[in-house]
């Protein structure tokens, strides 16, 4: 085995395609971050500057060279300004995201999009009633139009609040309130931080810092949360139900086609073309057994909840599910696409196909979807694909998909629980369920790849802590076989008990990176049972191998939302002691949670099973030392 | 005499340094310049990632007395200046025989056209202080460029007594090494230990 390869990452498949596409000289992540070394220690301590032209500048951070920009501004402030363009990148990307999908309803509601339909009709007329819309007797589409432009209104809305953060507890929307952090509008957090991070705007650190809390709140009680409940309108609200994991997921025999990257728009008419007779039938001439539609990354994690379609892998596996040479096509929408997949393609017989009008990449063909085409444009491509077939070379599909179980909205938690919380409450007070941490985020080539997702997450479980997770965490914990009724076998005595009775596993795949607002959903569901705050229930967040803007959105609205994070690779904010004291300490004393930074999972596990035991014993409940 | 000191403890790995060693080597020599021009100019220091935890390393030529390279030229490309004992190379005595990188203890030598060298010829090259800049009162262009002194323009006595001072300091009363570090550097290499540390437990 290449050592090389098994120093990268955890998962066998992974090694054995690395060390297959190191022999070929095909270039992948790990040897481009090798490059990339060493990296520039200003811009990984947030001490470089380049928001305006009288810079670019940078801070010396041992102190004999210069402390301050062009323009004055010191290290506290550079941290802070960067820091808050970080969360604006992530909160806009989600929200942008969510928009997609309003715009998707809207045209339903119009009758042109077709091939989109009203799945969860339920789900429409309570968030109709959520928006104050009249819903009784109303037509559906009519509803539906009614609601798109409700939530078009919640991007550059004039009545100064979030219609959502009214699912928060009541204590905790009085303390944004009372903290100046609750969103006005979800565009406008966006707009104000790039305003405010302007040379010669706001240049208070910490106010810095505090708008960089209300507009990821824009985007966890705003944007993403409208992503999220607007995709399970148009395509169903997830059910739990079997699916398969990994790269053995990809099928020698039949035509392969992958979706990646973010929107179940696009992937969700794949889903439809692939089932289409005729073109199964075409695949069947061509000599193929049929067509396998896989997953990539969140929007696979999209189709696995809501129809089990199997997922190949997360971030760090995108390279190398090509390097099988069992891909006709590969087809992306937008988010965490490498822009290197058009260069590695034509190494083997992939075609790459981009599809959004705002993300464009060299080497992938453009064709362009929208809600009137997109069913017509993905039987296309689904029959291009098949015609791809024939160009297949030699194939390397070295092992078996491992089966998962996926589908846990909360509605479909709620169910599995007998239609309350209390069952999980009863659970959590009798310590059998000591907390409950939801495990999210990224990979990043600087963590050896999934072991920081699959190394905490064994240990809670291990120790009886119900783990919840979404994107390319819960593709991890499914890969490492955490996700099916007999992964109890990994958790204590508590929480097998728990999980054996109801039936579900020990960690439950709650979706995509935009689906971290069911964990909030959940949250703010718990607090409201008990009539306390989020930030009192024995929860924590973790973010073990986090590396895009987005995450730094969901971080901070976690925290902002009370609920401890702990972080494995650590932000740029290392220039500014004020800042990471701030984040690391501060923010208890104004939001009842703050961050933690540690690389390593097992010592990351120690820190937030103290966090929640703390939490426990101040709710009066039995608490370990 | 005053020399190019490296103090590699002080290397943020930014590599400014090669880019305006590159700049200052082109014709036209400034940075937008330099972009266009072929054949494109080259850096003569090299920042290389060191150890576990890719900390920056700035490597140029020592300039040595006596210097391997000068011995081993066998067109006699290599001579040193008299006045500020710089070891320089011909690129048109050259031969690109690479005797020079053989030679060097610290692989510095790199081999590239220049717009010094006659057209389309590969030549040998290296650091040479940028004697140019220094006749016109200038530092050299990767002093200049770096702002964490990390690269220093002194007298060798005067680096290596700061140096002694900065050792001692660091020394405590119980004999515990005290860090020299700020805190915000010492945060970034423990966050960076740790990450290593754990990658390293992740490969048992």
């Amino acid at each position: 085995m290449d050592k090389q390869a098994e120093q990268r990452t955890i998962t066998r498949d992974g090694q054995l395609l690395l060390g297959k596409m190191a022999k070929e000289q095909v270039e992948t992540v790990w040897d481009r971050l090798a490059a990339q070394q060493p990296q520039c220690g200003y811009c990984e301590m947030g001490l470089s500057c380049r928001i305006c032209a009288m810079g670019p500048c940078r801070i010396d951070p041992f102190g004999e060279g210069p402390q301050k920009g062009v323009c004055g501004a010191d290290a506290d402030i550079i941290v802070a300004r960067n820091l808050g363009r970080m969360i604006a990148g992530g909160a806009a990307a989600h929200s942008d995201h969510g928009r997609d999908l309003v715009e998707v309803l809207a045209a339903v509601a119009a009758g042109e999009a077709p091939g989109y339909q009203i799945t969860d009709e339920e789900k429409l007329r309570r968030l109709a009633a959520e928006y104050g819309l009249e819903t009784d007797g109303k037509d559906t589409l009519v509803l539906a139009g009614e609601l798109a432009a409700a939530l078009q209104e919640e991007y550059g809305t004039r009545k100064g609040y979030l219609t959502m953060t009214g699912r928060a507890p009541e204590k905790r929307r009085q303390l944004w309130q009372a903290q100046g952090i609750s969103p006005r509008g979800i565009d406008r957090e966006t707009s104000e931080m790039m305003h405010r991070t302007h040379m010669g705007v706001d240049n208070g650190w910490q106010s810095i810092l505090l708008h960089g809390l209300r507009n990821a709140l824009s985007d966890g009680w705003g944007g993403s949360m409208i992503a999220t409940e607007v995709s399970d309108i148009l395509f169903g609200t997830p059910r739990p139900g079997p699916n398969t994991v990994n790269i053995g997921v990809l099928k020698e025999d039949q035509v392969n086609i992958i979706v990646h990257g973010h929107n179940p728009v696009v992937s969700e008419m794949l889903v439809q073309a692939c089932e289409d007779p005729e073109l199964v039938a075409l695949a069947r001439e061509k000599g193929a057994a049929g067509i396998n539609l896989a997953g990539l990354c969140c929007t696979g994690n999209e189709l696995l909840m809501r129809h089990g379609i199997p997922v190949a892998g997360n971030h760090l596996m995108t390279e190398l599910v090509i390097g099988t040479g069992a891909v006709e096509m590969m087809i992306v929408d937008y988010q965490c696409i490498m822009p290197a997949l058009g260069a590695l393609a034509p190494c083997y017989h992939t075609r790459m196909i981009s599809t959004s009008d705002k993300a464009r990449f060299p080497g992938m063909v453009h064709r362009e979807f929208h809600p009137d085409n997109a069913a017509e444009l993905a039987r296309e491509l689904v029959r291009e694909a098949v015609e791809n077939f024939a160009n297949r070379g030699e194939t390397y599909i070295p092992v078996q998909a491992v089966p998962s179980v996926g589908g846990f909205s909360v509605e479909a938690i709620l169910d599995a629980l007998g239609g309350t919380p209390k069952p999980l409450i009863d659970a959590i007070v009798a310590g059998k369920i000591r907390g409950a941490v939801g495990i999210v985020g990224c990979n990043n080539p600087k963590i050896k790849h999934d072991y920081g997702h699959v190394t905490l997450t064994k240990k809670l479980i291990e120790q009886d802590y119900l783990v919840v997770d979404t994107g390319c965490a819960a593709v991890a914990n499914a890969k490492a076989g955490f996700k099916v009724a007999e992964a109890i076998r990994y958790a204590g005595p508590g929480l097998r008990e728990v999980c054996g009775s109801l039936g579900i596993p020990p960690v439950l795949h709650m979706g995509s990176c935009v689906d971290n607002v069911r964990i909030l959903v959940l949250a703010a569901a718990l607090a409201n049972a008990l009539q306390v705050d989020i930030s009192d229930l024995p929860l924590a967040g973790a973010a073990p191998e986090w590396y895009s803007e987005k995450a730094v959105s969901i971080g901070a609205y976690f925290v902002a939302s009370g609920v401890y994070t702990v972080l494995g690779p650590l932000p740029p904010i290392a220039g500014s002691m004020n800042v990471v004291k701030l984040l690391t300490e501060g923010l208890n004393e104004v939001v009842g949670a703050c961050f933690a930074v540690e690389p390593d999972p097992l010592k990351a596990a120690e820190l937030i099973m103290g966090h929640i035991e703390g939490k426990r014993r101040a709710l009066g409940l039995t608490a370990r030392d | 005499m005053k020399k190019v000191q490296v103090h590699p403890e002080r290397c943020l790995g930014c590599r400014q340094c090669m880019f305006a060693c590159a700049a200052a080597h082109s014709r036209s020599q400034e940075a937008v310049g330099a972009l266009a021009e072929q054949p494109r100019p080259r850096a003569r220091v090299h920042v290389a990632a060191a150890g576990r935890h890719y900390l920056g390393f700035p490597n140029r030529c020592h300039h040595c007395e006596p210097a391997p390279c000068l011995l081993a030229c066998l067109p006699g490309a290599i001579s040193r200046e008299p006045a500020t004992g710089t070891v320089m190379i011909d690129p048109d005595l050259c031969i690109n025989c690479a005797s020079c990188a053989m030679a060097c203890p610290f692989g510095v030598l790199r081999y590239a056209a220049d717009w010094t060298a006659p057209a389309a010829k590969t030549v040998a090259i290296k650091c040479d202080n940028c004697l140019d800049r220094q006749l016109a009162g200038r530092l050299p262009a990767c002093v200049e460029a770096c702002k964490t002194g990390a690269l220093t323009f002194e007298e060798s006595d005067v680096a290596l007594e700061r140096k002694s001072r900065e050792v001692a300091r660091s020394l405590a009363v119980d004999g515990e090494r005290e860090t020299l570090l700020p805190p915000t550097v010492a945060l970034l290499l423990e966050m960076k230990n740790g990450l290593a540390a754990s990658n390293d437990a992740a490969d048992q």
